[in-house]
């Protein structure tokens, strides 16, 4: 240590007379941290007892038959031993990759897409933006509900192809069709994502396509140069949020195969042929057993649940992990 | 359990004084039919407090009706107030027991459906009603005999009945007349109802179809109940399910003939998206010639009173008729309902109690049978004389006599039939045949009920 630093530290020493964790704080900064553990405690102890307390009791049931109501009754690695040879598991699965492989590109080009657009300051910009977000205000029940009857096999989407001679399909009573029907529904959201794309456009300085400009960069050399590292970390954002989001889809689809199927088909089963059995429908319809043995089986959903968490633990580490090639947080 | 097994007064009085004009549909007012006295349960008007009551009748017929039955009740039991909330179906029983599992929130009396009541008690979502229906001497002789089965858990009551339903054909004596059919002779067998549909359908040009004349998939009910009126039972003789018989693949054979000529599973999924919410489902807007439905769906159609435009042109208020369902083997039903049931853990108890017994009284019933015409529990409001003035009402309590509430309750699998529907799809789009889908199913039973 120099001379000065122990100087310093002498000082410092003699200011407050309080050692914490083997570093001197001075009065104001033990104030200063007592304040901001209270600041912070109504978070803290929201965490604690609604999500850290559930899910540490969820992961002890998971081990468990469990119905709610009653004591859990240990039953070690049996219901994970179940879950590798349960069908619908492996559906649920399969169906839930599908849309995460398929929507959360999809949408995010859309996105990025109209963003750019809405960043040209052209007339009427602001009544664009305003028409894009509006959607996101309306109850999502309803816009569900909404959906149905425009993706019906004569709805209006149909009609609409119809007028180029396109023979619209049976969105969400033809299996092949359930999940794009999904995507295209899944657009009337897009308003939120644009919002946020457009937040960051707005904040990539002029003087970089000035310079670019200059140099003779044109059209695309712009965006891909200057426009696309600048947006990486709303998009990472945007990716990781997406990917979570969808593997957690369930208010449209428990609507959609409560109210689509009649007494033709079986609402806990997934819709037609399954296909609508994302995996926390189907966490769901076991836990409320409307599928699988009877009674509640909320040791068999906290598995589920479980096997979840890891997967998208797993695929959001890796997402940090790539993040460091593509992601830049410096303009 | 088959309801035409039991011994049942009312059916055999009514069947003797019934007069058809037609086959068997178009019934006459029977004369000096012996009503049995009203039962009314023993009430305790000291008894006070608030009752919160979950149902969910949410329809104008409905939420009307059971006002009335509130209403009823507050006569009857000055001290105690009830307030009614209205819960999406099906959403009900989850709200309800994620406030049972809470310990707090749960309503003092919740309508429970009663074929799935053993369950819940199993669960132990719903009180043990047996010592206070042991108490205050409430016979369960008073109800259908199948309904208040249904509420038994281990030996004891814990739901008391409230409304069953027979599902029957209702069919559009408007469209028979138009396509030349007779209106008073609806079909009653599967062969007659094929006739029957090949006058009434009618294809656009580009064949697609502008009406259907039936599918059994379509209404209230199923393959299944189709299956009843082919003799196929699966709970009936045997410790497990047995779905895999002759008369269960005859039926899902016979349910794809419909599909056939229809253009197909898919299409008849299309024509189905075409319909909507009442008064727009596939009934009053005429899409659909003859549906299964419940007796209560009588009451909707005389709310909405639909009109249809005919082939002429000219539009006109469906005339409908009523009429059992077409069988193959015998002519046969399914009667469901449910039940009023204490949560776990409320604790109004005897407030709810209270109400329960004034609800599922001779009184209250009739009443909600006036408005919603579903089919008492309690036998003696069946003769209720407002309703028996009605043909289509005497009509409907024959119809029990032949009706099937299902069969007992299979504790080790009570989701068994979802064996049957994961394959059904595969069926209707001939991927596999009926017989290869119920011995599938069948393995799967056991494989489950025995894990």
């Amino acid at each position: 240590m120099s001379v000065a630093a122990e100087r310093q530290a002498k000082t410092a020493k003699a200011r407050s007379g309080i050692t914490i964790a083997g570093r001197n704080m001075s009065g104001n900064a033990v104030r200063e941290g007592i304040l901001g553990w209270l600041f912070a405690s109504p978070w803290i102890i929201g965490f604690i007892v609604f999500t850290l307390i559930p899910m540490v009791f969820s992961f002890y049931t998971s081990f468990t038959q469990y119905n709610l109501l009653t004591a859990p009754k240990w039953v070690g690695f049996e219901n994970y031993e179940t879950i590798f040879q349960d069908r619908y598991f492996w559906l649920s699965l399969q169906n839930t990759f599908w849309l995460v492989f398929f929507k959360v590109p999809i949408v995010m080009i859309t996105a990025i897409s109209i963003a750019l657009l809405l960043n040209y300051d052209l007339p009427g910009e602001r009544l664009f933006r305003t028409i894009i977000y509006l959607p996101n205000v309306l109850a999502g029940a309803a816009a569900i509900f909404l959906w149905q009857w425009i993706l019906a096999p004569n709805g209006l989407f149909n009609n609409f192809l119809g007028i180029f001679g396109i023979r619209g399909p049976s969105w969400f009573t033809d299996a092949d069709w359930t999940k794009p029907g999904l995507i295209v529904m899944g657009m009337w959201w897009i308003g939120g994502n644009i919002i946020i794309y457009l937040a960051a456009l707005k904040g990539i300085p002029t003087t970089l396509y000035e310079a670019a400009a200059i140099d003779g960069a044109v059209g695309w050399s712009k965006i891909r140069y200057i426009t696309l590292p600048l947006l990486s970390p709303a998009i990472f954002f945007q990716v990781i949020t997406s990917i979570i989001g969808t593997f957690q889809i369930f208010a449209t689809v428990y609507i959609i195969t409560n109210t689509a199927g009649g007494s033709g088909t079986n609402p806990a089963l997934g819709g037609p042929e399954g296909s609508l059995m994302f995996y926390v429908l189907y966490i769901y319809n076991r836990a409320f057993g409307r599928i699988g043995q009877g009674g509640l089986q909320m040791g068999y959903a906290s598995a589920l649940a479980w096997i979840l968490f890891a997967i998208i633990l797993v695929i959001t580490m890796i997402q940090l992990y790539l993040s460091k090639r593509w992601v830049h947080y410096d303009s | 359990m088959r309801l035409r097994h039991l011994n049942l007064v009312v059916a055999a009085a009514l069947t003797t004084a019934v007069i058809f004009s037609g086959a068997g549909v178009r019934a006459q007012t029977p004369e000096a039919t012996p009503a049995p006295d009203p039962v009314e349960f023993q009430l305790n008007p000291d008894v006070s407090g608030e009752v919160e009551f979950w149902h969910f009748w949410a329809s104008p017929v409905r939420n009307n009706a059971i006002k009335r039955v509130i209403a009823i009740c507050k006569q009857k039991l000055p001290n105690i107030n009830v307030t009614d909330v209205v819960k999406p179906f099906g959403d009900i029983w989850t709200a309800n027991l994620a406030a049972v599992a809470a310990g707090s929130g749960m309503p003092d009396v919740i309508v429970e459906d009663r074929p799935k009541l053993p369950q819940r008690a199993a669960d132990g979502i719903t009180q043990n009603l047996q010592p206070l229906i042991d108490r205050d001497g409430v016979s369960g002789d008073a109800f259908w005999p199948f309904t208040w089965e249904q509420t038994l858990y281990e030996g004891n009551s814990y739901g008391i009945p409230f409304e069953t339903d027979v599902r029957v054909l209702f069919y559009n004596r408007t469209l028979f007349t138009q396509a030349g059919l007779d209106p008073n002779d609806p079909p009653s067998t599967w062969e007659e109802l094929e006739a029957a549909a090949d006058a009434l359908d009618k294809q656009n040009d580009d064949g697609t179809f502008a009406r259907i004349a039936f599918h059994p998939l379509y209404g209230n009910g199923g393959y299944s109940v189709w299956g009843f009126t082919n003799g196929a039972f699966p709970l009936e003789g045997g410790e497990l399910p047995n779905v895999n018989t002759a008369e269960y693949a005859e039926t899902l054979d016979w349910v794809q003939t419909w599909n056939e000529r229809y253009g197909g599973w898919q299409a008849v999924q299309d024509f189905r998206a075409t319909f909507g919410a009442l008064p727009n489902d596939a009934f009053m807007s005429g899409k659909v010639a003859m549906i299964m439905d419940v007796a209560g769906y009588s009451s909707q159609l005389n709310f909405y009173r639909p009109s249809i435009t005919l082939d002429d042109g000219t539009s006109t208020r469906i005339d409908w008729g009523v009429a059992l369902l077409p069988y193959s083997e015998a002519p046969s039903s399914y009667s469901g309902g449910f039940a009023l049931s204490i949560p776990t853990g409320a604790d109004g108890t005897e407030a709810g109690w209270e109400f329960i017994k004034c609800a599922a009284g001779h009184e209250a019933q009739s009443s909600w049978a006036r408005d919603t015409y579903s089919i008492p529990t309690i036998i003696s409001a069946v003769y209720d004389p407002l309703l028996m003035v009605d043909p289509n009402w005497v009509f409907f309590t024959q119809a029990m006599e032949s009706s099937y509430s299902g069969g007992p309750f299979f504790a080790a699998y009570a989701n068994w039939q979802e064996q049957i529907d994961q394959r059904i799809e595969a069926v209707w789009k001939g991927e596999i045949t009926a017989e290869q889908a119920l011995q599938e199913a069948q393995q799967g039973i056991e494989e489950t009920a025995n894990q």
